[in-house]
């Protein structure tokens, strides 16, 4: 048989693996988490308190809630064609309603993969790019031209 | 473009803690309970011959007339590839290559031969191609002869050297998808493929050379048909991963494999993504070509970091059995094709979601391959649907799937143990190291899924 102290040894090394890994990903997961919340809750008030308003009763009530508000509104800016403060990630669920509203300094599409909706977007003249979530998972929202990823939206179920 | 990937609207969303935790507790269970209880002398190498299916069903897969009928229409696919890459629209999502060779056929042929044994070799264009130009020769009365020997000494280096440009390609090159540039690509790929026959023969450089004939090769070891002896055999997934592979250069393309999938779950990380566009701010003044040279820079690094940590941590728990069996000579041949299942597994789990959600839009572009408004087979107007699979499906199969090919990396690893190491309890011992490795793979390719 195998010797006792060698396999005990063994089991705690790998016992020590999972729980690296396991604290990696949840304090990946946990950063992440609040890194989001910061970013919605300081651009939302720095726009339109009211927004801030619907979108969190929305968010965070379940769905017996009776009429819907508004939809979610994602804000992006883009600043010498790169997204301002890196790039915005927010979750919806499955069924929201959401609009992105991308102001940039540059002219470009700003192209939602997955739903598939482009609109131009220039200096002046922000894109608005409306949709339902009706498919789950990670879409990228990109400036088309210049091939940079500005948001990461994530549906989920 | 999706940064760092071939093609892909829809991504994974990541497998929340909790589906990491339950894969994980499986793992180490089923680790250590096979571990004291499995099969003390090997047993997969008797198996890997199987049973012979009935004749006539052999003589009509490996006939000739199925060998051209499928040689013929791969070409076809082949020439129609190449054509929309070079001619069609540049928009990558309406032209048939992107979707064609980085769903159809780079997922899709694993996919059959894991399922169905090699198949790539009556599906491949590029032998097709050769067998044709050879049968034209001999039948001038001329004899088709390679214009050097194939003496062995390069092993899979130049097979692994191709599927390290195709994966440099898939993942390092800012706009992979282009089509003008994947036609670039299938061109320069057609003649390494074609040179390569020509000068070394039909059969070394399959087996060595063409980077896609040795990675689906290496898969279709685990399906459980086979062709042996002239015969097609039925046998036990798996068993065909018995023994040892002596030939050089399987470890480094086996790492390639494995690093390149590991890379591409890590590169659409957070983490990675961030560094990209940190470096794009950086390079806000500079022109697009210094941002493109960048970014290609910076994700060959992460490519080649991935495949050399497989290697170092494969080469560092070869050592330790070496130390623990008391092994003189080199046991890194020994434990390479357990690696095997464990790639597929990252396959699989990496890929799933792309290849159902996208390989949907094939049926759409089949109709109208140059986007010029065609509707050749009436399904042009076909709407994919977008959420066929849940994200718990998509969840559940990732995890299932390493779990899967864990357990078979660890069995293949244990059958090879028992034969190389003398006694019972060194040899126990002795594959400890190797159970590391695998549970380390596994651990590693579950956390990748659980960044967001």
């Amino acid at each position: 048989m195998l010797s006792r102290r060698r396999l005990v040894t063994f089991a705690a090394v790998l016992g020590l693996l999972v729980g690296g890994f396991a604290l990696a990903s949840c304090g990946g997961d946990d950063g992440d988490a609040a890194a989001t919340d910061t970013t919605t809750t300081s651009e939302s008030t720095t726009t339109e308190t009211t927004t801030t308003e619907t979108t969190t009763t929305e968010t965070t009530t379940t769905e017996t809630t009776p009429p819907p508000a508004g939809p979610t509104e994602i804000r992006i800016v883009v600043v010498n064609g790169a997204p301002k403060g890196g790039i915005v990630r927010e979750n919806v669920k499955k069924g929201d309603r959401v609009v992105l509203i991308v102001r940039s300094d540059v002219a470009d599409h700003v192209h939602l993969h997955g739903y598939d909706i482009k609109r131009d977007v220039a200096p002046g003249q922000p894109a608005r790019l409306p949709f339902k979530a009706t498919i789950p998972g990670r879409f990228e929202v990109e400036l088309e031209d210049r091939g940079v990823p500005i948001a990461d939206i994530s549906v989920s179920a | 473009m999706i940064v760092g990937h071939g093609i892909g609207v829809v991504r994974d969303l990541p497998i929340p803690a909790a589906y990491f935790f339950v894969g994980a507790a499986v793992v180490l269970a089923v680790s250590f309970v096979l571990l004291l209880y499995l099969w003390r002398r090997p047993v997969l190498e008797a198996h890997a011959d199987g049973r012979e299916l009935p004749a006539w069903l052999s003589r009509l897969v490996l006939s000739r007339a199925v060998r051209i009928v499928l040689g013929a229409f791969s070409v076809f696919l082949l020439g129609l590839t190449l054509a929309t890459a070079l001619f069609g629209t540049t928009v990558e999502l309406l032209n048939f290559a992107p979707t064609f060779v980085y769903v159809i056929f780079w997922l899709g042929i694993p996919l059959l031969s894991i399922l169905f044994g090699n198949v790539w070799s009556v599906l491949s264009p590029w032998r097709s191609l050769a067998d044709a130009a050879v049968w034209a020769i001999e039948r001038g009365e001329r004899e088709a002869r390679p214009v050097l020997e194939w003496t062995g000494r390069m092993g899979r280096y130049p097979a692994a050297a191709a599927l390290f440009a195709f994966v440099a390609l898939e993942l390092a090159h800012p706009r992979p998808d282009y089509p003008r540039t994947l036609g670039i690509a299938i061109a320069l790929y057609t003649y390494w493929a074609l040179a390569g026959m020509a000068v070394y023969g039909r059969d070394p450089w399959t087996r060595y050379g063409e980077g896609f004939a040795v990675a689906f090769a290496l898969l279709a070891r685990i399906a459980p048909f086979a062709v042996r002896g002239g015969a097609v055999v039925v046998r036990w997934p798996f068993t065909g991963l018995g023994g040892a592979d002596r030939m050089r250069g399987t470890l480094f393309f086996v790492a390639v494999l494995l690093g390149s999938t590991s890379f591409d779950g890590f590169s659409r990380s957070s983490t990675w993504q961030d560094l990209l566009g940190n470096l794009r701010a950086e390079l806000a003044g500079s022109s697009q070509r210094t941002v493109d040279l960048a970014t290609t820079f910076l994700n060959l690094g992460g490519l080649a970091f991935f495949v050399a940590a497989i290697l170092a941590t494969y080469l560092a728990a070869v050592a330790a059995a070496e130390k623990l069996g008391r092994i003189e000579r080199s046991l890194v041949p020994d434990f390479v094709l357990p690696l095997v299942p464990i790639a597929s597994a990252y396959l699989v789990a990496h890929y799933f979601t792309l290849f159902l959600i996208q390989g949907q839009f094939i049926i759409t572009l089949i109709s109208d391959p140059f986007a010029r408004g065609w509707d050749l087979f009436g399904t042009a107007d076909f709407a994919p649907n977008l959420a066929i699979v849940s994200p718990e499906t998509v969840w559940y199969v990732q995890v299932a799937a390493l779990v899967v090919g864990h357990v078979a990396g660890l069995a293949i690893a244990h059958d090879r143990a028992v034969a190389v190491f003398q006694g019972r309890r060194t040899a126990l011992e002795a594959q400890l190291p190797m159970l590391g490795l695998m549970v380390l793979y596994t651990l590693g390719g579950m956390w990748l899924l659980t960044r967001g």
